[in-house]
């Protein structure tokens, strides 16, 4: 590629003449500079053509040079859809077109450009889908045409993350009106966030010229930036794009892989506007750019635009654009102006004499391509009959540089997110914002204000406002009015060969918005929605104007009334990373963690703890359960239940309020028992249970579920809210470490390690609760029978959690004690036939189908659920979980596989397992209540659709007297 | 000599890992072990500078004691202790340790980070008022973690969403609030004229949080240091 020769300094800001770096395009290499975007590299390389259009693939190149438009979408890598004119270049970057057939400079599907008008305005919606059928066909083509880019699968993730910032008063843009409006706030005490989305503060006076001498902007700027950034009260955040507006000032700010929260007292949005284009034949032709992105070029990374240009303008910035491109030895061939007269009389002058002819009234109504068609040579000018008319005598004027500039729309979109309203001014013929939530303010060009002094005083006025709501100022604000009137009323010449783009992103010419409305999409909303205009990357940047002026004159109603679609979250584009964040992922882990790794175990999540499944390779995990159960059922081995939920209820009232909210009895419970606790919501269902252990008279300890707890908790908390019984109710679930040592020779391991408790059966019998100490650590203990051995559940502070393990372990060697995990507990106690809750129950499941009726006493006067558990258990019941059995060497079901009765389901299978101990499957399972008898047979279909029949058996399946649990 | 490590005490911080790969020498302290370096040629200075800078410890196994009922005031108050006005709100006691008020009735008592704590020890052997005063399990329920340095509102805000900056959140104050999604008490404190923050978090998640502070810590050059570096 040929290099363009840089603009001498002072162009070029952002740009370092000492440092190339080198990059691939296309497959061919690149050479540029330092600081420099893509765009920039590319159009120093006289390189203009970066993409394709998305609908007729025409060939595209960068419009505003600052990321507002889509024609610079390149693949990245493996990233797609990088804005060129965003994305700095640095060594060895693989940089590639996106949306082509072929190459980018050769198309093939560019000829789809010539069939246009068999692809009118939403053609499909109405197309794809008759005669029937044939949508099949179509639609493997339109997902291979539709998209942009590629996606690279192998993508490995980056870290992102997110920071809240604090702040008295955010300033969202680092033009001159947030500059003012940051250095007002700050002088007056306030701690001032000032967020701009370029690499340097100062907006607009980086690159624009404001005055003929063209000083204006530099002398503001180097003053405003130097107190800015030597200010304590102001932190810059540069590189940052405010991407939405939440209630309260809550404002995300993305900068590179980190979404800032902020949260901001007061907020001024000095956003600035985005200059707009005229309308007119091949309007998107290469080489035709907003006379700000040409000015961006020159400032900001000293790249000559072009040899020859035409401006095309409605506003004396057009004018101040040739006088830049003058002083860089641009030829500016002509200004066609669309007003009909210039009142700068002074500027009017000071292009003349520099040679510049200035056609008034007219405007360009075709841009003419070279032979390739890949870039403007010249420009058909016509005088301007009527608004959107032009006679029929052409100028033409040679060029490879269109300028334009038809105007300005506020960058309204946080402020309509925060419920401003947009209002068309038709004497201005520009939106305007009113109607602000209280705490945001607006300050500048995105208020309309375009006269730079008449901004700073504006600005200050947003920041009286701000300081006015802190309390730090009682200033008055300062009436401003400003006389500028950059926008042209109607920049809109439709021609009979359309290519005149609305909106570039969506290729939508101007006829196909007037389309939409003639077959009867009127409103706005529905205009946006049937022909996507607006729906592009850009978002309606360029095309919300111009829709909305074309929609207003061809459905006889004003500006105002038509309105813009509305504006939602982000401003910009934002990848999921950024709204993921770092993720964090609570994990929850016992005392014991560490032994059950050591030991071999495969861990598993429960809830959001981690416990030993098993021990051993998860390839033999059938083995390992039964494994583990045997040594369980015939010898000794140690779990770990310190996941279980632990809750201490203290207090004069601590019995009455277990007798409110569990269906058992516990006021009259004995010191030193313990009593199964089922826990039922108002609807009677039940949804937890326990061991509820009294202590003392006003001391209970009750367990609860490893997933169900924190609810339980949250409930007690809730009923004591109301009942104001006196107690206290404290979650001590992370507080104890607790191990269940069970098997027949607990005793025997437990002997070894205790000397302040009895533990014969006696002293200790079933049921009962102590205190002491194991191995000299103060526990808990409690004699349950959930796998139906003897068994002790030993709970302790958690900080000896891994010390009892490891004493309990070395005493147990000598008796051959192993661990087992929760995987085999679930096979013991499904062998006992002990429910568990959300496993073996419902949300509709109450004690009478769960057979806990013997849990629920009927004669108090209360307990939660206790009206609705009368209401259900009196009615017929129509099912019920039962127990069964299947010969060992059948097909196992699984949990969820159905109970089918003729054609209906009357149940499914809620636990099942191969069960050593019975040398057959068992399991449990909801039945019709009319097969819930012992000796009933339940069809079950399993995987495939294959039925097998089942044999209800009564329960428990083992130990069916229960001796072993109470030896 | 018998090198001392955590599991030759029944009494051990869940976090005791965490120092594993920092080749820590152990403290014998409130029957257990605690990390007193955190690398084996981790000068006093050293120390003081990360301090300063930004460092993360683990305290768990320092004493700590929960009361909570409509008479905890009282009985602490007759035990000799000023308590704070308002709930979060933290306060320094005549020996050395901090008395947090968490709610109307609810009070805790961490102890002094540079003695035994004999006082403390005391005071959890004590009999409570037969009514009303009940002692709570904050010494296994909850980790003791502390951020030191002058990053910490900004590390803090990669993790909490709430405003910790000295100027709002000042010595004395107490957030109760979400920390990288677990429940956690923020403390803010002074240790040796280094801004601190005490953090207690659900013991079963620390070695969770341990992780995400030390995450949030990097980009700030934190690092972990051990209980050395608060004598």
């Amino acid at each position: 590629m040929s290099t363009v020769q840089r603009l001498k300094a002072p162009m070029g800001l952002l740009i370092n003449r000492n440092k190339s770096v080198s990059f691939n395009f296309e497959g061919k290499s690149v050479a540029g500079l330092d600081g420099d975007t893509i765009a920039s590299a590319l159009l120093a390389n006289n390189s203009w053509l970066m993409s394709r259009s998305f609908k007729y693939h025409r060939p595209r190149a960068p419009l505003t040079m600052a990321g507002q438009d889509a024609n610079t979408l390149i693949q990245l890598g493996g990233e797609p859809n990088v804005l060129a004119d965003r994305q700095n270049i640095t060594d060895g970057i693989k940089v590639e077109g996106q949306n082509y057939n072929g190459s980018l400079a050769n198309d093939r599907d560019a000829i789809l450009g010539h069939f246009g008008r068999f692809m009118p305005v939403g053609f499909y919606y109405r197309s794809f889908f008759k005669p029937m059928g044939v949508w099949d066909k179509w639609e493997g083509f339109i997902r291979k045409k539709a998209g942009l880019g590629k996606l690279d699968l192998e993508f490995e993730p980056q870290y992102y993350d997110k920071k809240y910032l604090f702040c008295d008063v955010m300033v969202v843009g680092g033009g001159p009106a947030g500059l003012t409006a940051a250095l007002k706030a700050a002088d007056a005490g306030a701690q001032v966030l000032l967020v701009e989305e370029q690499p340097i503060l100062g907006g607009s006076l980086t690159y624009n010229r404001f005055d003929i001498l063209g000083c204006e902007a530099d002398e503001l700027r180097a003053k405003l930036v130097a107190k800015v950034v030597n200010h304590d009260n102001i932190d810059v955040l540069l590189n940052g794009v405010c991407n939405a507006w939440f209630t309260d000032n809550y404002l995300p700010v993305i900068q590179g892989q980190r979404l800032f929260k902020v949260r901001a007292t007061e907020c001024i949005v000095a956003s600035g506007s985005f200059e707009q284009h005229v309308v007119f034949r091949n309007n998107d032709l290469p080489g035709i750019m907003m006379c700000s992105a040409v000015n961006r070029l020159m400032k900001l990374y000293a790249v000559k635009p072009g040899q020859r240009a035409v401006i095309l303008t409605g506003n004396d910035d057009g004018y101040l654009t040739a006088l830049a491109l003058s002083d860089q030895q641009v030829e500016v061939a002509a200004i066609i102006d669309m007003r009909p007269s210039v009142a700068n009389i002074e500027l009017l002058e000071a292009v003349e004499a520099r040679g510049i002819l200035v056609k008034l009234g007219h405007t360009v109504y075709e841009a003419l391509a070279t032979s390739d068609n890949q870039h403007i040579r010249s420009v058909d000018v016509r005088k301007i009959t009527a608004p959107g008319q032009v006679d029929n005598t052409a100028m033409q004027f040679d060029c490879d540089l269109l300028c334009m500039s038809a105007g300005y729309m506020p960058a309204y979109q946080l402020l309509c997110q925060a419920g401003a309203q947009l209002s068309y001014d038709d004497k201005l013929s520009e939106f305007n914002l009113s109607k602000l939530p209280a705490h945001l303010h607006i300050a500048g060009s995105v208020k309309g204000i375009h006269n730079l002094n008449v901004v700073q005083i504006d600005a200050e006025n947003a920041a009286i406002k701000a300081l006015n709501n802190l309390g730090l100022s009682s200033e008055l604000t300062t009436p401003t009015t400003c006389h500028n009137k950059p926008n042209f009323p109607w920049p809109i010449f439709s021609h009979p060969k359309g290519k005149d783009f609305v909106d570039y992103d969506e290729d939508l010419q101007a006829k196909d918005i007037i389309n939409a409305t003639r077959l009867g999409y009127r409103d706005v909303q529905l205009v946006k929605r049937f022909s996507t205009v607006g729906m592009g990357p850009s978002q309606g940047r360029h095309s919300a104007l111009p829709t909305a002026r074309l929609v207003a004159n061809a459905t006889d109603r004003t500006v105002t009334e038509t309105g813009v679609t509305t504006a939602r979250p982000p401003f910009a584009p934002e990848k999921l990373a950024h709204v993921a964040g770092r993720i964090f992922d609570p994990r929850r882990r016992t005392a014991m963690h560490y032994r059950h790794l050591e030991l071999g175990a495969k861990m598993i999540p429960a809830g959001n703890w981690q416990r030993p499944a098993f021990y051993g390779a998860a390839q033999n995990r059938d083995q390992l359960i039964q494994a583990e159960a045997i040594q369980v059922r015939n010898n000794v081995g140690l779990i770990d239940v310190s996941t279980l939920g632990g809750i201490e209820i203290r207090g004069p009232d601590a019995a009455e309020f277990m007798n409110r909210i569990y269906t058992f009895v516990f006021l009259k419970q004995p010191v030193g028992k313990t009593r199964y606790a089922v826990l039922t919501n108002e609807h009677g269902v039940v949804i937890d249970d326990g061991v509820a252990c009294r202590i003392s008279e006003e001391h209970f300890y009750v367990t609860a579920t490893t997933s169900g707890v924190d609810r339980v908790y949250r409930d007690m908390m809730k009923w004591n809210a109301q009942w104001r019984l006196d107690i206290d109710i404290a979650n001590v679930t992370s507080a104890f470490s607790a191990v269940n040592l069970a098997g027949p020779n607990a005793r025997e391991v437990l002997a070894t390690l205790t000397r302040d408790v009895d533990l014969s059966s006696e002293a200790f019998p079933y049921l009962a609760y102590r205190q002491g100490h194991v191995a000299g650590i103060p526990a808990r203990l409690l004699r349950v029978g959930f796998v139906g051995e003897l068994g002790y559940e030993i709970h302790v502070p958690a900080r000896f959690g891994e010390a009892l393990w490891d004493h309990l372990m070395a005493a147990g060697k000598e008796f051959d004690l192993k661990p087992f995990g929760v995987e085999t507990q679930r096979l013991l106690r499904l062998e006992k036939g002990h429910v568990i809750v959300s496993q073996d129950t419902d949300g509709m499941s109450h004690p009478g189908e769960l057979s806990m009726s013997w849990a629920v006493n009927r004669k108090k006067p209360f307990f939660v659920g206790c009206r609705s558990v009368d209401i259900v258990m009196a009615q017929p019941q129509t099912r019920k979980l039962v127990g069964f059995t299947l010969p060992k060497n059948s097909n196992k079901p699984l949990e969820g596989h159905l109970v089918i009765k003729g054609d209906d389901v009357t149940g499914h299978v809620t636990s099942c397992e191969y069960s050593t101990a019975v040398d057959a499957i068992i399991g449990l399972a909801f039945a019709s209540i009319d097969d819930s008898q012992p000796g009933s047979i339940l069809s079950i279909r399993i995987d495939g659709g294959q039925m097998v029949d089942a044999t209800v058996v009564a329960l428990p399946f083992y130990d069916p007297n229960n001796q072993r649990q109470e030896l | 000599m018998t090198t001392l490590i955590p599991e030759m005490f029944n009494n051990r911080s869940l976090l005791y890992r965490r120092y594993d790969e920092l080749n820590p020498q152990y403290l014998e302290l409130a029957n257990g072990a605690i990390a007193n370096y955190s690398s084996a040629d981790c000068s006093s200075a050293d120390s003081a500078e990360q301090l300063a800078r930004s460092a993360l410890i683990d305290l768990s196994l320092l004493p700590r004691l929960g009361f909570r009922g409509t008479n905890a005031a009282t009985y602490l108050q007759q035990s000799g202790l000023e308590l704070p006005e308002r709930p979060n709100q933290s306060v320094a006691g005549n020996h050395g340790e901090q008395i947090l008020r968490l709610s109307k009735q609810e009070y805790w008592v961490l102890g002094n980070l540079q003695s035994d704590n004999q006082w403390l020890n005391q005071l959890s052997l004590a009999s409570l008022p037969t009514e009303r005063c009940y002692k709570l399990f904050c010494q296994d329920s909850h980790a003791w973690l502390m951020l030191t340095g002058r990053h910490l509102a900004d590390i803090m805000a990669k993790v909490c969403g709430v405003d910790l900056r000295a100027s709002v959140f000042p010595t004395g104050a107490i957030a109760q609030t979400s920390v990288a999604r677990v429940n956690a008490i923020i403390i803010s404190h002074q240790v040796n004229g280094i801004a601190a923050f005490s953090i207690l978090s659900d013991s079963a998640s620390a070695e969770y949080l341990w992780g995400a502070l030390l995450d949030a810590m990097q980009e700030f050059e934190g690092q972990v240091v051990g209980y050395s570096a608060l004598q």
